[in-house]
């Protein structure tokens, strides 16, 4: 007891010196938007649910999905906040210290499993039925589900890799069509890249390596660098091809010396900087929105794969998820909104979002995916369909294991770009993970969908 | 023997000049009194500063020394691991590494930053008073421009395509470079926005320092001839030991603790070598389900960074009062 009370002194001195920080924090562009908080009906429930600040277009989906929710119903009343992504970590640290942390929250499929199995959040099962569960696609059920129940509704999937390419510079240069191998992604990469522009973009840094490569991780060794039960490394020459195509095209000058953004910014190829760039499927929305002028010379294609098998994947399925924190006291209320909002309550509402974002986005649901499909046929995205029919079917869940070994093997991939010797740079990575394996335990904990 | 019957008293009296300053029972009736009530009134007045180090700084050491024994989160009970957390960290390549580079940026920024301030601070002493203030205004202004800020001026200034810098190199016929891309270049390019930030103070300082050296030092130096090397070798330096003993040991913690700039700059990149110690630690607390790991970094941190400093405390004997 008395330590109890120590512990919750503690806690509240570092939450106060937190939540210092996390206001400081607010003070940066774009302030967390708050609605639905004031006209709360007597006796209702309130439900807290924190959404990640993202484009203006998803933001204003949010709020009206909240309002239609509040409106259709007395019972329950969900107060949205919208938090900005450079804050997120402080206040959500923050509420967390204090007890504060919302009942419901947006998190992206990699963090599902891992917040799961320490007790972050509550499993959704007992809440939404199997005839909601049974529209969810299976590989994306699995990623948001531990030994049977479901921790996370997927509200959209986003192929993290897609070959966008400048289809005048390729007619100027005399190439027909999109690279299908890594080959001749190399060679028109050569090709392409004159002055100011490069003939190949794409993630140059570890953390954006880190995630950004893990469908290629899956081409190009048929598994990722652990093994499933996460008891050892599994880094062998397997991945050679991989990290020796990101060296060449450094050394030859098709990659630029240093990235010129992260990965997740259409900003270069919307300005022409780039040939070809490998980027997600997010950025058929940025190009319509701020480049529509080049839409017109914008091809998309899956990224070529390593061993010629045009059905390998090349990317994962990352997006987001909604949960409902394990310390809420109203699961049941929080689960009742996300069922009415992603499970089939109202779907011509959430088709409305997808549409918002060009359909550059899909959706997890069977039902709600034929749709999406349908109505993208007829939109202004000219590449939804080919990312919808041709990546999307093939491309694999986010991994799940500890950001720390992803982070090894994209150092490896660094290493190789900037000059190591490849075999070395996968010895290095391999003698980190199976450190990374002992350090923290791993040994048989990946969790069992 | 003479020597050893010498040293014997010096010895007692230093032993008795430090029992000096306790109090003793032996002193007059009246005398007690009158220290009690001072100690009563010293401690009453120390009070409100020792309960807010208490809560807010000795408490929180104390309760992270204790949780850096433990898996702990805030949804879980926390599970005692004994000193895996501190054998993780001290087996774990990647923080070495950030404490020897944290090292190395601060051997990068520290000295450059003294003598650079040494010298514009001698530069401001010599100057008639209204550009002596206009200076003073100029070299601290970096220091209230928010880090943060700072480094994306400094990324558009380095940004490889479209950069200033490149721009500039450009005109001399030299190829552009990748500064925070390169392995080669990163870290110095980090250092540069490290010491501009930090010189307005440092400068601030020097001049407060030389401006109270007494004018009759410098007096008796003209006197017997001596040159401005002379004076500042001799008279300057040698007075301002106190000044460039606080500045190193500030300066010093403050760039082996440096985290805007490769949070904002490179995010430690590339292949790690602006991965300075604080962003390694930040890296781990964001990212770790248990934040053990992190606390046992941040305690082992705040370990190098002690002993240094008392290292360079002991090397520059500073406890002497050099101008009394």
């Amino acid at each position: 007891m008395r330590i109890n009370r120590f512990r919750a002194a503690g806690l509240a001195a570092a939450a106060g010196a937190l939540a210092l920080t996390a206001a400081c924090g607010s003070g940066t562009p774009g302030q967390p938007a708050d609605t639905g908080g004031d006209d709360a009906p007597e006796g209702a429930t309130t439900v807290e649910f924190w959404q990640l600040s993202f484009q203006d277009v998803e933001n204003e989906w949010y709020e009206a999905a909240v309002d239609a929710f509040n409106e259709s119903q007395d019972e329950i009343h969900v107060n949205l906040t919208q938090v900005p992504g450079d804050a997120w970590e402080q206040r959500m640290t923050a509420a967390q210290a204090a007890g504060n942390a919302p009942d419901m929250y947006t998190i992206a499929y990699n963090g599902v499993v891992s917040a799961a199995t320490t007790g972050q959040i509550t499993s959704l099962s007992p809440y939404i039925g199997d005839d909601v569960w049974s529209d969810v696609q299976e590989d994306v059920l699995a990623s948001i589900s531990v030994e049977g129940e479901h921790y996370a509704f997927p509200m959209l999937v986003e192929p993290s890799a897609v070959l966008w390419y400048r289809t005048d510079l390729f007619e100027e240069a005399g190439i027909d069509g999109p690279p299908t191998t890594w080959e001749e992604l190399q060679d028109y990469a050569a090709q392409l890249t004159t002055g100011d522009v490069y003939g190949f973009g794409a993630a140059q840094s570890a953390g954006d390596m880190g995630w950004s490569t893990w469908g290629l991780q899956w081409n190009v060794a048929g598994h990722l660098p652990i093994s499933d039960d996460w008891s050892e490394a599994q880094v062998g020459d397997e991945y050679a091809p991989l990290l020796q195509a990101w060296q060449d095209m450094y050394k030859a000058g098709s990659m630029p010396q240093q990235a010129l953004a992260g990965y997740a910014d259409a900003n270069p190829l919307g300005e022409g900087h780039l040939a070809m760039n490998m980027g997600g499927s997010w950025f058929a929305s940025v190009l319509i929105n701020d480049f529509p002028e080049m839409v017109g010379n914008i091809g998309a294609a899956p990224m070529p794969s390593f061993h010629g098998d045009p059905e390998a994947p090349t990317a994962t399925l990352g997006g987001w998820t909604w949960v409902v924190d394990a310390k809420s006291e109203v699961p049941e209320e929080a689960a009742a909104f996300i069922e009415a909002t992603l499970g089939g309550g109202d779907d011509e509402q959430l088709l409305e979002y997808f549409a918002g974002t060009q359909f550059s986005k899909y959706s997890p649901r069977a039902s709600v995916n034929e749709a999406l499909i349908e109505a993208a046929a007829s939109s202004e995205n000219p590449w939804a369909a080919t990312i919808a029919e041709q990546i999307v079917p093939f491309s694999k869940p986010e991994a799940s294991y500890p950001w720390d070994i992803s982070m090894a093997f994209a150092t490896a991939l660094e290493q190789a770009m900037q000059g190591t010797d490849v075999s070395t740079a996968l010895a290095d990575a391999e003698a980190e993970i199976n450190r990374l394996i002992e350090a923290n335990q791993l040994a048989g904990t990946a969790p069992q969908p | 023997m003479t020597q050893t019957v010498q040293a014997e008293p010096t010895t007692l009296g230093t032993a008795a000049a430090r029992r000096r300053g306790r109090p003793s029972g032996k002193q007059p009736r009246a005398r007690t009194g009158m220290n009690a009530r001072s100690n009563k009134m010293a401690y009453l007045m120390l009070a409100p500063v020792v309960i807010l180090l208490t809560i807010f700084v000795v408490w929180p050491v104390v309760y992270a020394v204790y949780l850096s024994f433990y898996n702990w989160s805030f949804y879980t009970d926390p599970i005692p691991v004994g000193w895996r957390n501190y054998m993780n960290v001290l087996g774990d390549r990647t923080f070495i590494e950030s404490v020897g580079r944290g090292l190395l940026f601060a051997v990068m920024v520290v000295p450059v930053q003294l003598v650079i301030a040494f010298l514009f601070a001698s530069l401001v002493r010599t100057v008639s008073g209204r550009v002596a203030t206009l200076l003073k205004v100029s070299i601290y202004i970096p220091t209230i421009v928010s880090g943060v800020i700072a480094s994306i001026i400094f990324v558009l200034i380095y940004n490889y395509q479209g950069g200033i810098l490149n721009a500039f190199v450009g005109l001399f016929g030299v190829e552009k470079q990748a500064w925070l891309g390169n392995v080669a270049t990163a870290l110095p390019a980090l250092a540069v926005p490290a010491i501009w930030l930090g010189l307005g103070i440092c400068s601030l300082i020097m001049l407060a320092g030389m401006v109270d050296i007494p004018a009759t030092y410098y007096e008796a130096a003209d006197l017997d001839g001596a040159n401005w090397f002379q004076k500042t070798f001799f008279v300057t330096i040698p007075l301002m030991k106190n000044i460039f003993l606080f500045l190193l040991i500030t300066g010093f913690t403050a760039a082996v603790q440096q985290f805007e700039l490769p949070l904002v700059m490179t995010d430690g990149g590339p292949l790690e070598r602006t991965l300075l110690p604080n962003l390694y630690i930040f890296q781990h607390f964001r990212n770790d389900t248990y934040v053990g790991y992190s606390i046992a970094a941040a305690i082992l941190l705040m370990v190098v960074l002690g002993s240094i400093s008392a290292v360079i405390f002991r090397v520059l004997n500073s406890e002497k009062a050099v101008d009394g």
